[in-house]
């Protein structure tokens, strides 16, 4: 059976389309504040990560990842930090981290996870890594955060 | 503590139901075309009557408790009135349908009578709600429609006890509360928290999820004030218009598909994680208390073949079977291992779709009723509270 037809975008024979930018607000901050934020979290992540402080690294890092269209650059910073921080993480201190972080870092930390699953062989990926933090964040913020990794529609 | 009532209505989903106002009968869709009506026999319930009419799948039921109709809706884009009417020849009643107007070119998704029972509304996947009301001069149901600023489908409505305003969640992310108001039916409304001049299509709030969820269910308190609505991001938001506050509860488990509310401080909520959850609060903060599930049957022994320390359901079942495949080489799909049972600890076997109050005593409901794809209704004494952390060791709460 001819399938092609389901390949079709339908949506661009409709005025009245929902659009994506409908769907969630859009970062206030613009493109190029939100890069240099990237930036100077990185140097504050390193400091913390100097004085072994690794929850406080975590923390700088999620709060106000960056998100949505036109920022990948930062996107991609932010992903190299935190990937710098979970490697260097060791594996009996994970829970212990994980608890003091807030519901919103949780589920910002869940979709980076995911993230950094979908690209392998990207930067420093480990993929072992990631699952074990995957595991760990999983029993510590549920199942209900991989649901909001899934349905959020502000991607990191 | 007293047990759930449990019934093996089928062996397919049940796509709604409804009890009629004395709860002697049941009308359920089976996943079908056509509503089964059931009727109380002792602790049974037995098939009676068969209403057909819809040429798709019926998506919504309710029953007028008060004026005794049966209002459908349906795939096919049309909604039915049912009326039991005495047949011309036998005498005997029987379900007539009214066909409604609703003008709508997707599918109905959701209908709900107004406390009155004057109108219903109509929820559909044409980014619009159908209000309808009767037209005694044409002898038929006509819609007005609710379409501004809906940008997706309609999953759900609930009515305000004062019978013009509508809650109404749908898959843009939002909650809505509009009004319904239809002057050849509705007195003028005594103004409310929402609002008080309020002709028809007033947006009277919007409130969106907090993780890009879309809500697949609304309810107003018994008192109308306070809007509760779940999401498919796994959270719960109770909106205090005056406030103006709302509070999100996060949970650790899967999303709710449908809440009720048992009285202005608590809700019984239940969805994808297969068993009610109870919530209270009041406007200095709402949280999770509970479930009303407590399954304690072989809960302890197969929770610990399971490993207790795990994430509650993520070790049980399908998951066990494929990890000691993976790591112990072990295919258990015989009988014989404890692992290899598939059956959940709780009542419901799979999603709730529905839930429902089913005994109200003055303002507090002490009873509800869920449905859900298992096949399975299941009648809950809501003060049956399960702390959430004694069930299932491992699911953390904060």
């Amino acid at each position: 059976m001819d399938t092609a037809f389901r390949k079709i975008d339908i949506d661009i024979y409709d005025e009245d389309t929902l659009q994506e930018s409908e769907l969630y607000d859009a970062d206030p901050r613009d493109p190029a504040q939100v890069l240099d934020d990237a930036k100077q979290r990185q140097a504050a992540v390193r400091s913390s990560l100097a004085k072994g402080d690794i929850g406080e690294a975590l923390s700088i890092t999620l709060d106000n990842a960056p998100y949505g269209p036109g920022v990948d650059a930062a996107k991609e910073i932010t992903l190299q930090t935190l990937l710098t921080i979970l490697n260097s993480t060791k594996s009996t201190e994970i829970t212990g981290i994980i608890k003091t972080l807030s519901q919103d870092s949780q589920d910002t930390l869940m979709k980076y996870l995911y993230k950094g699953m979908g690209m392998p062989g990207w930067g420093d990926i480990s993929g072992s890594v990631l699952l074990g933090w995957h595991e760990k964040l999983t029993e510590v913020a549920g199942t209900g955060s991989i649901v909001r990794a899934m349905t959020d529609r502000r991607t990191v | 503590m007293a047990l759930p009532e449990v019934h093996n209505i089928a062996q397919v989903p049940i796509t709604s139901h409804a009890f009629s106002g004395d709860r002697s009968q049941l009308a359920v869709s089976l996943n079908s075309n056509d509503v089964q009506i059931y009727s109380r026999s002792g602790t049974d319930f037995v098939p009676t009557e068969t209403l057909s009419e819809h040429d798709k799948l019926i998506t919504s039921i309710d029953w007028a408790p008060n004026s005794n109709r049966i209002v459908t809706a349906s795939q096919d884009r049309n909604a039915y009135v049912w009326q039991e009417t005495p047949d011309p020849e036998t005498g005997k009643l029987v379900w007539k349908p009214t066909l409604v107007l609703l003008r709508i070119n997707r599918s109905a998704t959701y209908v709900r009578w107004s406390p009155n029972e004057d109108k219903f509304a109509v929820a559909s996947g044409a980014r619009a709600i159908s209000i309808c009301s009767f037209d005694a001069e044409n002898n038929w149901w006509v819609a007005k429609h609710l379409k501004k600023p809906i940008r997706s489908t309609v999953l759900s409505v609930d009515w305000h006890p004062n019978n013009v305003l509508l809650a109404a969640g749908s898959a843009d992310m939002k909650a809505r509360v509009f009004s319904a108001f239809i002057k050849e039916v509705d007195q003028r409304p005594a103004p409310t928290v929402w609002g008080s001049k309020l002709p028809f299509n007033t947006v009277c709030g919007e409130y969106t999820s907090p993780a890009g969820g879309w809500v697949h269910t609304v309810g107003f308190s018994p008192s109308g004030d306070v809007l509760a609505f779940a999401s498919h991001d796994s959270s719960v938001s109770i909106v205090y218009p005056g406030g103006p506050a709302i509070y999100n509860i996060r949970m650790t488990s899967l999303p709710l598909v449908t809440l009720t509310w048992t009285s202005e401080d608590s809700i019984v909520a239940a969805g994808h994680d297969c068993r009610p959850l109870v919530f209270t609060g009041s406007e200095a903060g709402w949280q999770e208390t509970g479930t009303l599930d407590d399954s304690k049957s072989g809960e302890t022994s197969r929770a610990g073949a399971a490993g207790a320390s795990s994430v509650g359901r993520l070790k049980a079942g399908a998951f066990a079977t494929f990890r000691d495949a993976d790591t112990r080489g072990q295919s258990s799909i015989s009988g014989s291992s404890p692992s290899a049972d598939t059956k959940l600890l709780t009542v419901h076997q799979n999603t709730i779709t529905n839930a429902r109050p089913y005994e109200i005593h003055g303002d507090q409901v002490t009873r509800v009723s869920t449905t859900g794809v298992d096949g399975i209704l299941a009648i809950w004494d809501v003060n049956a509270v399960t702390a959430l952390t004694a069930r299932v060791g491992g699911i953390q709460l904060r």
